[in-house]
């Protein structure tokens, strides 16, 4: 249900959101509209942008088209869906029992669970006033996930 | 007409100082017609002692009466004519005529009620309760004809005079009552005047037939809205198209509604509250859950409507049809499902202050989770003094200061908490206050080693920690056993 999300396709228009959101959590999913885990994932994402909408923005990138290559390559999205998060223009970085911090990779089990990690991510942020330091959050179990924030 | 006035006179004399009213048997002006009415109405109380239905009556013989009769039926032969709207209306014969007739009417109901109470006062000695029965004067009119003299109500056919369930009741009353039979002469005096009213009844239809097939003509507002026969009622009611602009909607609404239901009959389902506007198409057409609201809402335009009209400020009933248009555009918005409910998003976290609680009640919650002195006692240990534990030497679970001190008790006894007081109680009724099970050498005392006498029985409190053997799980006086958090 992704015509729900705006899909984002140049760079440009990934640089303005991000730029632009402020004081809200960005989530940027980077995959394709075929692939079933990035459908599973899309479903999920668009039944809580709702309800995030006070505190989080939710957008697509579609990693196929040729000019966010370059965001791509910077993120080094390999496996997809990839979540990237981002606050006040900021990348988050979290710990979900993967090697990689930089994203998370897969979809979500239930939508609580997406809900719940954009919650801390809001939390963490605002507690924190200094924003160049960059909380992370650990995940400890990627099925279901039950958040304990490490500072 | 005056000889028939001097014999009554002689028989008047002993009986009233009012001379007058036979004098104005050939009234025809108005004036005197409100004195008759007033005469009428004081005669009415000396009624009692009238042989006759003609000191009591007078509307049918009167001038004005046949005049406006004789107008009326000439008016409905002719059928309607168009009369030129170019001359003003209270030039116009026919307005007259109209507003002669609403008078008219007005006059007639008085003078049912009048005959009523008269045939009411008559039949009382036959049947006295007959009358409250039968409520309407018309009804009542005609069934007394029907009765006659008669004593045995089976003979009686009262098909289609009334409802079968008043027929029944009727019948039944019947024969029981204490009434006697009528002497002949009375008895046709009571027929006469049932004839009189029929009579009257009959006039006053007309009268308002003519006013209905004028209606459009006299109030065209009023009449866009709630139709010409409920038009011509209401204003007959009131009493001219002035008297009902002058009414409060809300005394419209309840022209023409119907008295109380009969005794025996539920109320339940009974339409309250509404009259002649009850047969109007638009209340006809609303689903019954609307139906007051639109009643409501009718009275009031109808109202509106009508103080157009008795201004004439409207004669192309242009008002009208847009009150009538508003009034469905009103009950058709009514009739709409509410809008859909859109999910909330959830709120920022932590930008909403918890809202905390207090009081008595949360107290009393709490309390059921608070730590209690055993437990407390238990989680503290004297220094120097090693701690006794369940599976002894340092293993289990450790007691603290329980059990120490030297009291030689392992069980502390439970404080009195303000929870527990209640359960207490209990108890503690169901223990002494055993009414007669016990035998009558039973005593409250109990005699124990360590204290000697007391009072309360310290073994009830022993078994209230806890026998191994007595299960808990049904114990009145029991509180949660496992609390976990989860």
């Amino acid at each position: 249900m992704s015509y729900l999300l705006t899909t984002l396709t140049k760079k440009k228009e990934i640089d303005t959101i991000i730029r632009d959101t402020i004081d809200k959590v960005l989530v940027l999913r980077f995959g394709r509209a075929m692939d079933a885990l990035c459908l599973q994932l899309d479903d999920i994402l668009a039944k809580s942008s709702r309800d995030v909408s006070k505190f989080a923005d939710v957008a697509l990138v579609d990693i196929d088209s040729e000019d966010v290559q370059v965001y791509v390559k910077y993120f080094d999205i390999t496996l997809i869906p990839s979540t990237v998060f981002f606050f006040n223009a900021h990348h988050m970085k979290m710990d979900s029992g993967t090697a990689d911090h930089t994203k998370w990779v897969g979809a979500f089990h239930r939508k609580q669970d997406f809900i719940d990690v954009v919650e801390v991510c809001y939390l963490l942020f605002l507690s924190n006033p200094l924003n160049w330091i960059m909380p992370s959050i650990q995940i400890v179990d990627p099925g279901s996930v039950d958040i304990i924030m490490v500072a | 007409m005056a000889t028939l006035a001097d014999s009554f006179l002689a028989d008047l004399e002993e009986l009233s100082d009012n001379e007058a009213d036979v004098n104005e048997e050939e009234g025809g002006v108005d004036a005197t017609n409100m004195e008759e009415d007033i005469d009428g109405d004081i005669e009415d109380i000396e009624a009692l002692n009238y042989d006759d239905l003609d000191n009591v009556s007078k509307l049918q013989k009167s001038q004005r009466f046949t005049d406006i009769m004789q107008k009326v039926e000439a008016a409905l032969q002719n059928g309607s004519d168009i009369s030129n709207h170019g001359m003003v209306l209270e030039d116009d014969p026919e307005y007259q005529l109209i507003v002669d007739c609403n008078v008219l009417s007005v006059d007639i109901e008085n003078e049912i009620v009048i005959i009523h109470n008269f045939i009411r006062d008559k039949y009382r000695l036959k049947f006295p309760e007959l009358e409250s029965l039968v409520h309407h004067p018309i009804d009542y009119a005609r069934v007394v004809k029907k009765i006659g003299n008669e004593m045995d109500l089976t003979l009686v056919d009262l098909e289609g005079l009334l409802p079968s369930a008043i027929i029944m009741v009727v019948s039944v009353t019947a024969s029981t009552t204490s009434g006697k039979p009528l002497p002949e002469d009375v008895l046709q005096k009571t027929i006469d005047a049932c004839d009189r009213a029929l009579a009257l009844d009959a006039a006053k239809k007309k009268v308002l037939d003519f006013v209905e097939s004028r209606m459009s003509y006299i109030a065209p507002n009023l009449s866009a809205i709630v139709g010409s026969a409920v038009a011509a009622k209401l204003m007959g009611t009131a009493g001219g198209l002035s008297a009902l602009a002058k009414m409060p909607a809300c005394n419209v609404q309840l022209l023409g509604a119907k008295k109380k239901n009969l005794a025996g009959f539920s109320t339940a389902t009974s339409q309250f509250r509404v009259g002649y506007l009850e047969q109007t198409e638009i209340f006809q057409s609303t689903p019954p859950p609307l139906r007051m609201r639109a009643c409501r809402l009718l009275a009031a335009k109808s109202t509106l409507a009508a103080r157009v009209d008795s201004t004439r400020g409207d004669p192309s009933g242009t008002a009208g049809r847009s009150f009538r248009e508003e009034i469905h555009k009103k009950i058709e918005k009514w009739q709409e499902p509410p809008p859909a409910k859109q999910p909330k998003p959830l709120p920022v976290p932590d930008s909403e202050p918890k809202k905390k609680r207090g009081g008595r009640r949360l107290r009393k919650m709490k309390e059921r989770y608070a730590v209690t002195d055993m437990r407390k006692l238990a989680n503290r240990m004297l220094f120097g003094v090693p701690e006794e534990s369940s599976l002894g030497d340092g293993l289990g679970e450790g007691y603290g200061m329980l059990g120490q001190a030297g009291s030689g008790k392992l069980r502390v006894s439970v404080g009195q908490s303000k929870l527990a007081a209640k359960v207490a109680k209990r108890f503690k009724e169901k223990s002494y206050g055993s009414s007669g099970a016990t035998s009558g050498l039973t005593s409250s005392l109990a005699f124990t080693p360590v204290q000697g006498i007391e009072l309360s029985n310290p073994q009830a409190h022993a078994h209230q920690l806890g026998g191994g053997t007595q299960s808990t799980y049904f114990s009145e006086t029991g509180t949660f056993s496992k609390i976990k958090k989860t």
